[in-house]
């Protein structure tokens, strides 16, 4: 085949791709709103239909630029995508059970992809010879795994702080003797889940949760952390590779240059976020909101930068 | 000697010393250098874009000026900056030097003997047919096999187990490596320097001060000893797409010794730099030079490979369009003369540009033509690469292509084997220049030792948890009651399951089946709560 051809094929998987991802977010917020098992079962399908034809996508992609599929901004992209709904699937679903939370990470993918399509298109061709090196596979690798389990984990954070405030209005419409049906998960007043240590959060709840509408605060907060502390040591090795690169092509290790800075600056955000999460007083929603302010930094760190803020990654590459 | 206001003295550096020491103050103070980063990044910064600052100060004003007094546009190298990160240093160091004074402590002292071990979090009690000695003594075993470390008490059937200090060290690690790091950046670019080294094709350029082009940036500790090693430019190749994106770019050298003996042959291109004697060598960039030999009749006054620059490329227009643009002096003669040389290496871009109005890019040479213009007068400025004509009238203009000559006094271009008896330029030859960056880092093995122990110290202190077993056995009918309490500081709910798996095995090695030991008559309980 020409590589003509391949990256015809390249780019139908890509809409396949977010079309598949469209269905299976539908099917997710309606299982979320319905509670039928069937309808889980179909956006299910859905998504690991999306998730093959995205790596259709990359792979064809790759063999029509004959180099790894991760050279510019779109590729990216639709790795970024790719990556997000793999550790969505087999991290989430596959090992803490929790099947309500995919009509996010669904629309998280849908964003990336649809944004890259539409404005970061660019046919596939060789690199420009900063980025030509090994390091390419290395660097980049670890910052997509990096950020696609940063996002995930800032995705759960969102949907942590959303329910936390959930279960806090249902503890005071108890306390007033009012006990509405919220859509919410278990409902513990006897552990207010700020008791509820680091890793001690009940997962048997998340378990349980298969039949609730989205799994308790409790379950949320411990899966951010378990997302975030996973991606944390990915993410400094991302920058380190970044460095010995550099030092490799750039003739330094470290210049401050917009996405050293700003990878520097995601870095300390979640380092302070480990840190908060080991301090007493700092633990639920506090350290909910630096993970979030984390997960902005690493959006400033992917998209502004390299889209506004002038610099030697500005190549629409890195 | 301490008078009043020196014991306030000492207090108040106690109360520095206090603040610096806990662990919010580091975290506020990585926060400001975060901040600061900020800064940095949405402002243009002098080091990394010159242009890009003086124009957001003409855009700016009275605010701009206020910046550049702040020194907002090089926040990584100002005051402040520096100041946050030695006020984060201290404070690192002065919150890891108690802690790693208790870790010390703490994995050379013994586990600690419990008073009662039936309120910790997971408890268990076996009652088994052998002797309590004999029971520790099995306990004791399968312990230290699961890495445990382990204390008997003294004249008692109890043991204490310890298990996980690698989530502390592995961060005491981690939090160390980054004060190594620093050590690494500061010595590195301390004693190191960096520096350009244009060498033409043919031409072999020799490590010393004078040989630099422009400044060459030294650290503060610099020693001022340069290698005296030589490199030798053999051939530059460039190659295109036919977009006119950059392909690649390749300077082949010859590497020499001091004595100017051949090293070895290197080629080196962007991401692959060579290195010799500590220096490390990058390709950075590239040009023209341009051979010219002006002759007045027989006598030749100069003849040399003029390295050839180019003005920045307005907006839409391609950097390859521009042509290379150079100043010859000749001093000898009278009035002096000065040319002005304007390169168009690929001649079909120019006829091109002539005919359509549209510039077009030049990536390689073809048919290269010169453009020139003659000054003479009282030469003033000594740069090579500018020419003031205060004192100049021009004489002359014309066109000389590869491989031809032209006359100065008339600006006419000679045939080929004709003669002439005044000035004339010819212009033999079209050479590629190299630029490559010669830059001495003597730290870069340290900090990369360095961020390798971040990593190593990061993953135990993430991943690992520290785990509490206490194991005692009582005389019980025939036999004895084995009892095991025990607790995690981490990662709790995985210990439910690892302290089941303690407690079957210890009961395996005293010769019971630890899921049958509730069937035996013995009491089991999980109990909930702290301890």
């Amino acid at each position: 085949m020409t590589d003509l051809q391949w990256a015809r094929i390249s780019q139908d998987a890509f809409n396949a791709a977010i079309f598949s991802y469209l269905a299976a977010m539908v099917g997710y917020f309606a299982y979320l709103a319905f509670q039928r098992d069937f309808l889980w079962k179909v956006a299910r399908v859905a998504a690991i239909l999306g998730l093959s034809a995205n790596l259709i996508s990359i792979i064809t992609r790759g063999l029509a630029a004959h180099r790894v599929p991760w050279g510019n901004m779109y590729e990216y992209s639709a790795l970024l995508a790719c990556l997000v709904v793999a550790g969505y699937l087999i991290v989430v679903e596959g090992i803490y059970k929790v099947r309500s939370l995919g009509g996010f990470v669904m629309a998280f993918a849908i964003l990336t992809m649809a944004v890259a399509s539409q404005f970061f298109y660019v046919s596939p061709g060789p690199l420009v010879p900063a980025l030509n090196s090994y390091w390419i596979k290395i660097h980049v690798q670890a910052a997509i795994w990096g950020s696609s389990l940063f996002a995930l984990g800032g995705i759960v954070t969102i949907l942590y702080l959303i329910q936390d405030r959930r279960e806090r209005r249902q503890v005071d419409s108890l306390r007033g003797e009012d006990p509405a049906p919220i859509m919410g998960a278990s409902l513990n007043l006897d552990a207010p889940h700020d008791l509820v240590d680091d890793a001690g959060a009940p997962m048997s709840a998340a378990v349980a949760g298969g039949k609730k509408r989205l799994p308790s605060a409790a379950t949320l907060d411990t899966l951010a952390y378990r997302l975030i502390a996973f991606a944390f040591p990915i993410w400094t090795f991302a920058v380190i590779a970044g460095a010995i690169w550099a030092q490799e092509a750039w003739s330094r290790y470290w210049g401050w240059d917009p996405k050293e800075t700003w990878s520097f600056i995601t870095w300390v955000i979640f380092a302070g976020y480990l840190h908060a999460r080991a301090t007493a007083g700092w633990r639920g929603r506090k350290s909910a909101w630096v993970a979030l302010v984390g997960f902005v930094s690493l959006l400033i760190t992917y998209y502004a930068v390299n889209l506004w803020i002038v610099g030697l990654h500005s190549y629409k590459g890195f | 000697m301490p008078s009043s206001p020196g014991f306030s003295l000492t207090q108040s550096v106690a109360l520095v010393w206090r603040t610096l020491r806990s662990m919010r103050t580091a975290l506020i103070l990585l926060l400001l250098l975060a901040l600061a980063a900020v800064a940095g990044s949405l402002l243009p910064q002098w080091p990394n874009s010159p242009e890009r600052v003086i124009q957001y100060q003409r855009d700016h004003g009275l605010w701009g000026t206020f910046l550049q007094r702040a020194g907002a546009f090089d926040v990584f190298g100002s005051w402040w900056f520096v100041l946050i990160t030695v006020l984060l240093f201290v404070s690192l160091v002065a919150c890891l030097i108690p802690r790693t004074r208790a870790t010390w402590r703490a994995v050379r002292q013994k586990p600690i003997q419990a008073r009662e071990i039936d309120a910790f979090k997971h408890y268990r009690e076996i009652p088994v047919s052998v002797g309590p000695d004999d029971v520790v003594e099995a306990s004791r075993r399968v312990l230290v096999r699961r890495f445990y470390r382990v204390a008997r008490a003294a004249g008692q059937p109890a043991v204490a187990a310890e298990k996980g200090a690698a989530r502390e060290v592995g961060s005491l690690l981690f939090h160390w490596a980054f004060i190594l790091l620093m050590f690494g950046v500061i010595f590195g670019k301390g004693t190191g320097f960096a520096g350009y080294a244009v060498i033409t094709e043919g031409d072999t350029w020799v490590d010393a001060r004078a040989n630099y082009d422009g400044q060459i940036r030294t650290g503060r500790f610099f020693d001022g000893a340069f290698t005296g090693i030589g490199i030798r430019l053999r051939s530059f190749e460039s190659a295109f797409r036919d977009t006119g994106q950059p392909m690649d770019f390749v300077s082949r050298v010859d590497l020499l010794d001091r004595q100017g003996n051949l090293v070895r042959q290197q080629d080196i291109r962007v991401n692959h730099p060579a290195k010799i004697e500590g220096l490390n060598i990058y390709q950075i960039n590239f040009g023209w030079a341009s051979v010219l030999e002006v002759r007045d009749g027989g006598e030749v006054l100069t003849r040399q490979a003029m390295v050839l620059d180019r003005e920045p490329a307005p907006d839409g227009v391609p950097a390859f369009a521009m042509p290379w643009y150079g100043v010859l002096k000749v001093t000898s003669v009278r009035p002096q003369m000065a040319i002005e040389v304007e390169l168009y290496p690929d001649s079909r871009a120019l006829a091109e540009q002539l005919r359509t109005g549209r510039p077009a890019a030049m990536l390689v040479a073809y048919d290269p033509v010169i453009r020139y213009t003659v000054w003479r007068g009282r030469l003033t400025d000594p740069s090579p690469t500018s020419l003031d004509t205060t004192f100049m009238r021009e004489t002359a203009r014309g066109i000389v292509g590869g491989g031809r000559t032209a006359d100065l006094t008339t600006g006419e271009q000679l045939e080929p084997g004709q003669g002439a008896d005044g000035l004339t330029i010819s212009f033999p030859d079209l050479r590629h220049y190299s630029v490559l960056q010669v830059t001495r880092d003597r730290g870069v093995p340290i900090v990369l030792a360095a961020a390798i122990l971040i990593l190593l110290g990061l993953l135990p202190a993430l991943y690992t948890s520290r785990r509490k077993v206490w194991v005692r056995a009582e005389p019980h009918g025939e036999g004895s009651m084995l009892k095991i309490g025990g607790f995690a500081l981490q990662r709790k709910p995985q210990f439910e399951a690892e302290f089941a798996k303690l407690v079957d095995a210890i009961a395996r090695a005293v010769g019971e089946d630890g899921s049958e030991a509730p069937a035996s008559g013995g009491s089991e309980k999980e109990k909930v709560g702290s301890r």
